[in-house]
């Protein structure tokens, strides 16, 4: 079993981007987190970053006052996203995405994940984005669910 | 004075430019210049570590220590944020009562607590209000943090330059209440006014707005009840035995470390999550410091220079008070007031008992209200001033330093202009 049995198609978004319709996409497709091809080659917006943006700085400094907000205007925190780009939403620290080529073990894609603590690997041949490898798809494959 | 006093002094100004320009870590010059002074025997464990006179003051490390651990623990019940959005439905919306009601809270709460962790609960919830009202948090920020100042010169706790003063100077906790926090009742009235004059005529009421802000639920922000009155009943406790301390005979630094060993031992709260709230590097920060005075002391470079300055200043009480408060504001202004009232008190105790004992502790008063009021001059005065400017920053409303400053030296002046009248009235 090699990495090109696994590989699937990967939307793939740019640094301009809205954050909101990264949201979506990793809604909509149950996705751990998208490719971000930028500047310096590829990188990963975790779902978690793309909700970082959405929660004001000031509630994530005081978990007390998010209890206090309402669905109405957590709503509104939501919308107030309004077209900020992917960029923006980017950890400060750069995270490179994780590459191999399709001929890659299962347990190289695994110790590849493990080791960069992410769900995706992207499995680029010939220079080319081909698609990527989740950890849900590695785990079914190990797993033989 | 002998060499080894002169390389003393040589080494004490280097560690204070590092430490007022922040060069480097002030911990590690505060350090650094406590492991000079050890290794050419300016001092030595003996003097630094168990005189009272020229080594590390226990007393204010096991205070801001016992207080750290009551304040960690009283952060984690969301009192503070319960206060603070009660505080804005009971001003309806309206900016500048929102204001008036932020500030004074601040100020009381800086009182019992430090400024700094007063205005790290406050700010979030400041801006929360502010963006329901559609309006700016940023005078809002700048007036908790002048506040927080102001507030914390009330009491002994309230200020980490009030506590030293206090265990160098013999002065309690009621004695702070009653030469200190008079004036400061009048100073906070003072400020609101001038709240108003720099802000407050510019804010305009939103009705539709207002009601935003009386949506919010204050109640939703208790997050353990329980844990809620454990934390207010040993606050109130310790408060009591401060303000007893004729009766019960116990140092503020072991009323504060009792108050924490009953949060800790009877709260849910463990004894990782308590410990993991205390600033080590503030009380190592003050250690150095203590260590760095205490070896000018052992060398003798503080007695000469305090017997130039009660030769300099006998007979002339007016003057040395009015210079030792003017003087600590402009100083304080510039650089952290903590390392300026630790070189400052054991001078000031010596022309306190050369002018007389009880009859010259004004200039104690002087000291301290010139040490905390002078933090609001400048948007580097004061840790809490340095760490509002850093929460707008990070939530996208960044305040400049002169933004800060403009405001800080106006209130600076009237309030250290208003202690004069007050000392030279009430002592001189």
């Amino acid at each position: 079993m090699r990495a090109r049995d696994l590989v699937a198609d990967y939307p793939v978004v740019t640094l301009d981007t809205p954050v909101l319709e990264a949201a979506r996409l990793l809604a909509e497709q149950d996705l751990p987190g998208l490719i971000v091809r930028g500047d310096e080659g590829l990188t990963i917006l975790p779902g978690t970053e793309a909700l970082r943006l959405a929660v004001p700085r000031y509630i994530m400094d005081d978990p007390a006052l998010a209890r206090v907000v309402d669905e109405a205007h957590a709503d509104k925190f939501l919308r107030a996203l309004g077209g900020r780009p992917v960029r923006e939403a980017l950890p400060g620290e750069r995270r490179d995405l994780p590459v191999t080529d399709p001929d890659a073990t299962v347990v190289e894609l695994a110790a590849l994940m493990a080791r960069t603590r992410s769900p995706l690997v992207a499995i680029v041949e010939s220079g080319e984005l081909i698609g990527a490898v989740t950890l849900q798809a590695l785990l079914d494959r190990m797993l033989g669910t | 004075m002998t060499l080894l006093a002169w390389v003393s002094v040589a080494v004490f100004l280097a560690a204070y430019a590092l430490i007022a320009t922040e060069k480097v870590h002030r911990v590690a010059a505060a350090l650094g210049g406590a492991w000079v002074m050890l290794l050419i025997h300016a001092t030595n464990a003996e003097s630094a570590f168990f005189s009272e006179h020229s080594g590390i003051d226990w007393n204010v490390i096991f205070l801001l220590l016992g207080m750290m651990i009551i304040v960690g623990v009283l952060k984690q019940t969301g009192v503070f944020e319960y206060l603070a959005i009660w505080a804005a439905k009971r001003a309806r919306g309206r900016p500048f009562r929102l204001m008036v009601l932020l500030v004074l809270i601040t100020a009381g709460a800086s009182a019992l607590l430090d400024n700094v962790t007063t205005v790290l609960l406050i700010a979030p919830v400041t801006f929360l209000v502010c963006e329901r009202l559609a309006v700016s948090p940023v005078p809002f920020l700048i007036a908790e943090a002048l506040s927080s100042n102001i507030g914390g010169a009330a009491t002994l706790v309230g200020d980490p330059p009030n506590i030293i003063i206090a265990s160098r100077g013999g002065l309690s906790f009621n004695d702070f209440l009653i030469h200190m926090a008079p004036l400061v009742l009048v100073l906070m009235g003072v400020f609101v006014g001038l709240c108003w004059l720099m802000w407050g005529r510019t804010f305009r009421y939103d009705p539709e707005r207002a009601a935003e802000v009386m949506a919010l639920n204050e109640k939703e922000a208790i997050a353990d009840r329980k844990l809620l009155w454990q934390s207010l009943a040993v606050l109130g406790l310790v408060l009591a035995a401060f303000v007893l301390h004729p009766v019960l005979h116990y140092e503020p630094s072991v009323v504060a470390l009792l108050g924490a060993g009953v949060l800790v031992a009877f709260t849910k709260v463990t004894t990782e999550q308590s410990l993991a709230e205390v600033e080590w590097p503030t009380l190592v920060f003050f250690a150095g410091l203590f260590v760095m005075v205490g070896a000018l002391v052992h060398t003798g470079v503080i007695e000469q220079v305090s017997r130039a300055a009660v030769e300099a200043t006998a007979g002339q009480p007016e003057l040395t008070t009015m210079g030792l408060l003017f003087g600590s504001a402009v100083v304080s202004a510039i650089v952290d007031n903590i390392p300026f009232v630790a070189t400052m008190s054991p001078i000031v105790a010596e022309l306190v008992q050369a002018g007389g004992g009880e009859s010259a502790q004004v200039l104690w008063w002087a000291l301290a209200f010139g040490a905390d009021l002078g933090g609001n001059a400048t948007a580097v005065g004061a840790a809490a001033n340095v760490v509002v400017l850093g929460i707008a920053a990070r939530n996208g409303a960044p305040i400049s330093f002169w933004q800060f400053t403009k405001y800080g030296l106006i209130v600076t002046a009237v309030t250290v202009t208003l202690v004069a009248p007050y000392l030279w009235l009430r002592y001189l």
